[in-house]
């Protein structure tokens, strides 16, 4: 087997990804002109009249094709520019540059408490399978994936924020600024998005432990008398690790779409707002900014995760 | 009593009296103090921070902290009061004479005389990005006539003009920062005269501004400053007040109060507004081409009943435009439509349809909009009319009935606020008006008496005018006006000399924060 230089596949995995860029972007363009609703009523304001509606159809190039519209915008985002708001006139690319690192911590610290309790779960519920332990870490795990996580959000704020007032209810502080105030603000909606993460990886970390525990190797080992503790943590771990890493980045590109909910919950100033705010006064060029940044975080994530993946197991082709 | 306080004691004497629940405190024994800043919970990122160019009601919150208007308005009544104009005079009917108040400045230093006046006006007037050139549609001509005076020539006798000139049209921006400004627009770096000076706006997150220290009304703004969270889900912004994130919220559902009510650390201050939740009606085609239909219809709406059950009772049932506290409310039309359901039958039954109607209406899907159509439903099904709602997000379902598309018989929504009633009826009850869905054809009568009630300076007269224009547009049965929502706004106890007014956008001129 001939393996490929790893620039070499970063440089085509790159260039596989472009067309994904410009197919995902038309689509949501293409939505977005399809749904019926105009911002140049919205543009137009309160005392607003046919006339005026005509003039800023024209003034803002909402009159001419669809396609040349979306080739417009293309054409500025070859050239490095997002284009700014229809409606308030601020750079898409300062919207994001801000939005960006609140949902990124929120993510973060949902993605390692999701490891942090998933991982113990799914092996202490691996050693004996159908106990009483696992029966319990299959009932919370049940109850992660069933439960809503907007309803988590709120009773999590009802108790821990107005109750007890531990952690802050609503808003984002910038992480640069202060990291302390920043992780206190994300820590709720962080937990509110890891329920579903956590019973993600126990179930699926159970299950393949337990794979790799009834295999003929794991008998040898057991032969040469080595400790079931050494068994999983050294070898067994080691074996599933290539499907953890495949569960994470699914679960980094779920917990990205879990947010929209998230941060209306917290009032968090992130991607997920901003989407909301610019698909519902379909203020396109904003939708189209974020779907842009959100797609090339997913191929990233996938990325990274093929290249780990196949660092960790060389069988795996790249 | 130093002369503050006492004006402070009026100004709170004078909210009490119009209805206001204010916390059981001896709020008159406390001088307002100065510093502190007020941290607000605002519900919508604002469209622009260029009055000229914005477009939505809720601007209105954060340009009136920025911005001074040439006429401003009595929180109680909506009567002009002097604002940077210190006096007008219409010394004929096509002439409007304003007397600029002196030493005024700009945040940016810039002196705000007759000259920067009349650069707005016209700016307002014919700039291609303004959107409110309509709103000065009756001024020809702006003229400076002394360094403090600015006289403006009408096209027509337009005496709704001193009103129009407390919203949009009056904020007077600064010269020199809309001459310096890229594109010609002030919409992300505001200069105005008035009680704060613009910091920073960072989109749907923040607007922060700073107090003005050569602010012309003295001893104002009491704050350093406001900080506005932009929280458009108001459960959240509610719950920023509880935690003490936010100091204040404005514009709650009604449904908020209960819960607010049981937050020993919040208080909350209603009153009336202008803001009418109503239904739109579609008079250019069936079944509302039928004056007997719409006539039914507003029958056959029990608006006492709707208070109670959609509004938790904080507003007051709407059987014209106006609400009872308005300088131009006509009681005798407050008559007109008293609940009748068996009149509404027969109404039916004369227009044809014994045996009832189907009756398509276009809505929007949050949770407060659905349950004040479950209850008109049901109340309409009480009279024969069998309503259908097709809901869609604001702007897709009320561009579908007023635009090109004219989805729906009628949309049940709200109008917001003008400053002059002439402007609601304008832009609704004429016949190429956006807000006539079907641009049908009015009376000629209707018509006649919005353009008188803007022909006499003389507010006895004004009223008469708009006395005939409600009783036309009521009964021709136009639009179903339901309730007048009272201005709802939550704060922290330390928060003090907030009053709501009836136009229900809010202004913080006497706010003040307790240490």
């Amino acid at each position: 087997m001939v393996r490929r230089s790893p620039i070499k596949v970063v440089g085509s995995r790159l260039l596989q990804a472009l067309p994904v860029i410009v197919l995902a972007t038309f689509m949501v363009f293409a939505l977005l002109k399809l749904v019926p609703g105009d911002i140049a009523v919205t543009l137009a304001g309160d005392n607003a009249s046919d006339a005026r509606i005509a003039e800023i159809r024209s003034i803002y190039g909402l009159d001419r094709p669809f396609l040349v519209q979306y080739g417009v915008w293309l054409g500025n985002v070859v050239q490095g520019d997002l284009s700014q708001s229809l409606l308030t006139g601020e750079q898409v690319a300062t919207s994001i540059g801000r939005a960006f690192p609140n949902t990124l911590l929120i993510v973060v610290i949902a993605l390692i408490l999701a490891l942090l309790t998933g991982i113990p779960m799914g092996v202490i519920a691996a050693i004996k399978p159908n106990g009483w332990v696992d029966k319990a870490v299959s009932m919370i795990a049940s109850l992660g994936v069933a439960i809503p996580g907007f309803w988590l959000a709120m009773i999590l704020v009802a108790e821990i924020s107005l109750r007890l007032n531990w952690l802050p209810a609503t808003g984002a502080k910038s992480f640069t600024a202060s990291p302390i105030e920043a992780i206190r603000h994300a820590l709720l909606p962080g937990i509110a998005i890891a329920a579903y993460g956590m019973a993600e990886v126990a179930r699926q970390l159970r299950g393949s432990l337990l794979e790799v525990l009834s295999s003929q190797y794991v008998r040898t080992l057991h032969a040469k008398g080595l400790s079931m503790s050494r068994i999983l943590w050294q070898h067994g771990l080691k074996n599933v690790s290539v499907n953890l890493f495949t569960i994470i980045s699914l679960l980094v590109n779920r917990m990205l779409a879990a947010t929209v909910v998230i941060e209306a919950v917290f009032a968090i100033p992130g991607l997920g707002s901003l989407i909301v705010r610019g698909a519902i006064q379909r203020d396109f060029p904003i939708v189209q900014g974020v779907v842009f940044t959100m797609v090339i975080v997913v191929i990233l994530v996938n990325l990274i995760t093929d290249l780990l993946c196949a660092a960790i197991d060389p069988r795996i082709e790249q | 009593m130093t002369e503050m306080t006492r004006r402070e004691a009026i100004a709170l004497t004078s909210a009490a009296i119009a209805g206001v629940t204010l916390s059981g405190r001896a709020w008159a024994d406390v001088a307002p103090k100065r510093g502190g800043t007020l941290r607000i919970s605002a519900p919508a990122n604002p469209s622009s921070l260029d009055p000229a160019t914005g477009g939505a009601g809720s601007d209105h919150a954060f340009l009136f902290t920025m911005y001074d208007t040439l006429i401003e308005w009595d929180f109680e009544t909506l009567a002009p009061r002097p604002g940077l104009a210190e006096s007008w005079k219409f010394t004929d009917p096509n002439t409007l004479v304003l007397n600029i108040r002196t030493g005024v400045t700009f945040h940016d230093g810039t002196p705000l005389d007759a000259e920067a006046v009349k650069f707005n006006l016209e700016r307002n007037k014919s700039d291609q990005k303004s959107n409110i050139k309509a709103d000065l549609a009756s001024v020809a001509s702006v003229e400076v006539t002394s360094p403090t005076q600015v006289t403006l020539k009408l096209s027509t006798p337009d005496t709704a003009l001193p009103l129009i000139l407390s919203d949009r049209a009056g904020m007077i921006v600064s010269p020199s920062a809309l001459k310096a400004a890229e594109g010609g627009t002030v919409a992300r770096k505001p200069v105005g005269a008035g009680a704060y000076a613009f910091i920073s706006w960072a989109d749907g997150e923040r607007i922060v501004v700073k107090r003005n220290e050569k602010y012309w009304k003295p001893n104002r703004p009491l704050p350093d400053g406001i900080e506005f969270s932009i929280i458009p889900e108001l459960t959240t912004g509610a719950r920023s007040v509880t935690a003490g994130q936010n100091d204040l919220i404005y514009q709650l559902p009604p449904r908020q109060k209960a819960i607010l009510d049981r937050v020993s650390s919040v208080k909350v201050v209603n009153g009336p507004t202008l803001y009418v939740i109503q239904i739109f009606l579609n008079w250019a085609k069936p079944p509302f081409d039928n004056p007997k239909v719409r006539q039914a219809f507003n029958f056959a709406i029990d608006r006492e009943a709707f208070v109670k059950a959609a509004l938790a009772g904080l507003a007051e049932p709407a059987y014209m435009n106006l609400p009872k506290a308005h300088w131009a409310y006509d009681k005798s039309v407050a008559g007109l439509y008293s609940y009748d359901p068996d009149k509404a039958r027969k109404l039916l039954a004369e227009a044809g349809f014994k045996d009832g109607l189907a009756i398509d209406l276009v809505g929007y899907p949050d949770q407060d909009s659905v349950q004040r159509q479950e209850i008109l439903i049901e109340q309409l099904r009480k009279a024969g009319m069998n309503v259908r709602f097709a809901n869609a997000p604001i702007a897709e379902a009320s561009a579908a009935f007023f635009a090109s598309e004219k989805r729906g018989s009628g949309l049940l929504a709200a109008w917001t606020g003008r400053p002059d009633p002439s402007l609601t009826y304008s832009l609704m009850f004429t016949k190429d008006a956006y807000y006539n869905a079907g641009r049908a054809p009015v009376p000629p009568e209707l018509e006649a008496a919005i353009k008188a009630s803007r022909a006499s300076e003389d507010i006895e007269q004004r009223r008469k005018a708009f006395a005939t224009v409600q009783r036309l547009v009521m009964e021709n049965a136009f639009v179903a006006p339901l309730a007048f929502q009272y201005e709802l706004v939550a704060m922290n106890k330390k928060v003090q000399g907030y009053r709501p007014n009836l136009l229900g956008k809010p202004k913080y001129d006497n706010v003040w924060l307790e240490s």
